[in-house]
């Protein structure tokens, strides 16, 4: 039977990739490691369906209609993972989380309600229910987590989980920035609370929000089926396949409409590239996914198309050879397209996963601590299913042969 | 080939005496063979034939196997450090395992195989390129930072330049029928042993175990199986056919790569 298995590597010590004895060795011939170079397998008791990776900690849920729904690891010192009870000192919480923890949320049907998504951002994470709208945690500075934001409010060691209900529909999708949130609804709205200085909060100007307030512009009364977000950059898809975008273009994220530095409203990208199936926001690049399974990616930093390209306001295609596409193989096309901070991951339909960009303390897996000009395949033993990448550490979701 | 007519004989110039008139000997220059190049003298043109082997074949596989004749010995060793890729087509029997590793050998177990299907060998197939796809970058031994090594990747002509370990570029599955299955596989440096050896670990890698029944070269760099002589056809003039037909494409590939 084929068995679902969970990947991680990257960056260790902040405890993100959930293996304590690579932070603190059980064993005395054991050294800390510091950095996971190759895939390591993380042993859950439960199978896990979404992921997301924060700037430093990661959040696992699976969609089970026991007690515990999220486990959380990695830094906790704006509670971004909850409250998790020291053992030593009942009164105290952890800052550190090394292992895989549950996080408890006030859900009124603990035994119906299941977590579809987790989302987390550099010191905030979103859990999106079916039924009991969506729960926010962590650092409220800026309004992000989508309460009023309290002056000189300590966030370490914090109870507060906030609960999100209106909207004007169900939630789908729960989307985090560096320092806001994205909310996209069943009718194709787009919802966004949080940090606006570079504009992406798409709001029209560029204050805080504390309030999920819904976004206009371009994007108003479009269905939009996809939104996505990692850096203060946001990409948004519509049913029809075209492309929006919003938030800090100062890496040319958005030149091809606007020479400003900043957009606060989202503003469609005529891009003549067909029909775009899914979008992925990094710090500095963005990268698309058309209907025909090819990728396209501009911006600036680490492209994909070798070393000399390092900046573009018009997206370019990546050769499909490079994703193993060839005349003995002409029926591989990527299917997934993932962005970490500085990094690109592309998931082919033959369940392997390509990695390109800086490779940050290792965070791209290929066993090499260079940076990859090109995609590169992870060996990874299994089909990927699915991967979050973050910062420093990135996450698979795999099925075994 | 002794038959064949030789090269005419060398004419050289002899002042010869021939009885001039009136009974004075004058000298006449002559051209007249010279004695030293009569067949009879020299005897046979040909007496040893030197032969080179390219790429080796086992004894139980069959397929493709390039010879060098006199002076192409020498391409010989052009050819080999192109390191072209070679086509094998292996057919393969699940539900035994021998030592080694192929249906003639010691039964070491028996296993089921009811449950191996078309879409899970071509998953075990898909993993088997990707990690030689991997290794085939890096035995390349190119900085992957550079402009050219982009370039190259993006055309597929990235393959390792000098001794590295077996490497697969592509397998494929041709037909599947259980017990039986035939796969098709590009590979460099590679013996056939590592072929069978590969099939077995296929075996192993799906739950059951498998041993191969037939491997057979359908391609040696630049030589097919249609330029290939069979037995019959082992007589001068198909063997001079050949050599002309594939000088020119012998002559391009050694200038493409070196």
């Amino acid at each position: 039977k084929r068995k679902d298995r969970v990947f991680v590597w990257g960056f260790c010590y902040s405890g993100a990739l959930g293996v304590p004895s690579f932070v603190k060795p059980d064993v005395g011939w054991k050294k800390p490691r510091r950095i996971q170079p190759t895939p390591y397998r993380l042993e859950t008791e439960e199978k896990i369906s979404s992921a997301a990776c924060g700037y430093g900690f990661t959040l696992l849920s699976s969609s089970t209609t026991d007690i515990i729904k999220v486990w959380g690891m990695g830094l906790n010192k704006d509670s971004q993972l909850g409250f998790q009870r020291s053992r030593r000192d009942l009164t105290k919480g952890y800052e550190y989380v090394l292992e895989p923890s549950p996080i408890p949320l006030p859900l009124e049907k603990p035994q119906q309600t299941r977590v579809l998504q987790v989302s987390c951002g550099r010191a905030h994470s979103l859990i999106l229910t079916d039924s009991e709208g969506v729960f926010t945690m962590g650092n409220n500075s800026y309004g992000q987590c989508g309460r009023k934001v309290v002056e000189d409010e300590t966030y370490s060691e914090s109870h507060l989980i906030h609960q999100l209900k209106d909207f004007d529909s169900r939630v789908v999708q729960v989307v985090c920035g560096q320092d806001h949130s994205l909310f996209r609804t069943k009718k194709g709205a787009v919802y966004a609370c949080g940090w606006g200085a570079d504009g992406q909060t798409g709001l029209g100007h560029y204050n805080i929000t504390s309030v999920p307030t819904k976004l206009r512009g371009d994007i108003d009364g479009v269905n939009i089926i996809q939104v996505s977000s990692y850096g203060d950059c946001c990409l948004a898809v519509s049913d029809e396949g075209d492309v929006f975008g919003w938030g800090n273009s100062e890496y040319l994220q958005l030149a091809c409409v606007t020479e400003t530095t900043q957009v606060n409203v989202p503003r469609h990208l005529p891009f003549k590239i067909g029909k775009i199936k899914e979008a992925a926001c990094g710090g500095t690049g963005n990268i698309v996914l058309t209907e025909e399974g090819n990728v396209f990616v501009w911006g600036y930093g680490i492209l994909g198309k070798g070393p000399n390209v390092t900046e573009t306001a018009v997206p370019e295609m990546i050769p499909p050879s490079l994703f193993g596409w060839s005349d003995f193989n002409p029926d591989i096309r990527v299917a997934h397209v993932r962005c970490g901070l500085s990094q690109f991951a592309a998931l082919t339909n033959r369940g392997e996963l390509f990695v390109w960009g800086k490779n940050l303390r290792g965070c791209l897996g290929t066993g090499r601590m260079e940076d990859q000009y090109f995609p590169w395949r992870v060996t990874v033993p299994g089909e990927v299913v699915d991967v979050a990448c973050g910062v420093d550490h990135m996450v698979s979701m795999v099925k075994s042969f | 080939l002794n038959a064949a007519p030789g090269c005419a004989p060398r004419q050289h110039v002899r002042f010869l005496p021939t009885p001039g008139d009136g009974g004075t000997t004058e000298l006449v220059a002559v051209r007249v063979p010279v004695l030293a190049d009569h067949p009879l003298v020299r005897g046979p043109r040909f007496r040893h034939l030197k032969i080179g082997a390219g790429h080796r074949l086992d004894l139980k596989a069959s397929g493709v196997f390039v010879l060098g004749i006199g002076h192409g010995n020498k391409l010989l060793t052009d050819l080999y450090n192109c390191h072209l890729t070679k086509v094998y087509t292996v057919g393969g029997l699940f539900g035994k395992a021998t030592d080694d590793f192929s249906d003639t050998g010691t039964l070491v177990e028996k296993t089921t195989f009811d449950h191996i299907t078309r879409e899970k060998l071509e998953r075990i197939l898909a993993v088997i390129q990707g990690t030689h796809h991997k290794a085939l970058l890096m035995h390349s031994n190119i900085d992957m930072k550079t402009q050219e090594a982009y370039e190259l990747a993006v055309k597929g002509l990235i393959r390792p330049m000098g001794k590295s370990p077996p490497i697969i570029t592509a397998i494929r599955c041709l037909q599947f029928a259980l017990p039986e299955f035939h796969l098709e596989i590009h590979c460099l440096h590679e013996t056939q042993q590592y072929l069978r050896k590969m099939v077995h670990e296929i075996g192993l890698e799906l739950k059951s175990s498998a041993v191969c029944t037939q491997v057979r070269r359908i391609r040696d760099g630049v030589f097919t199986l249609d330029d290939a002589l069979l037995r019959t056809q082992w007589n001068l003039q198909s063997v001079q056919n050949a050599i002309q037909n594939c000088r020119l494409k012998v002559k391009a590939e050694i200038e493409k790569t070196l």
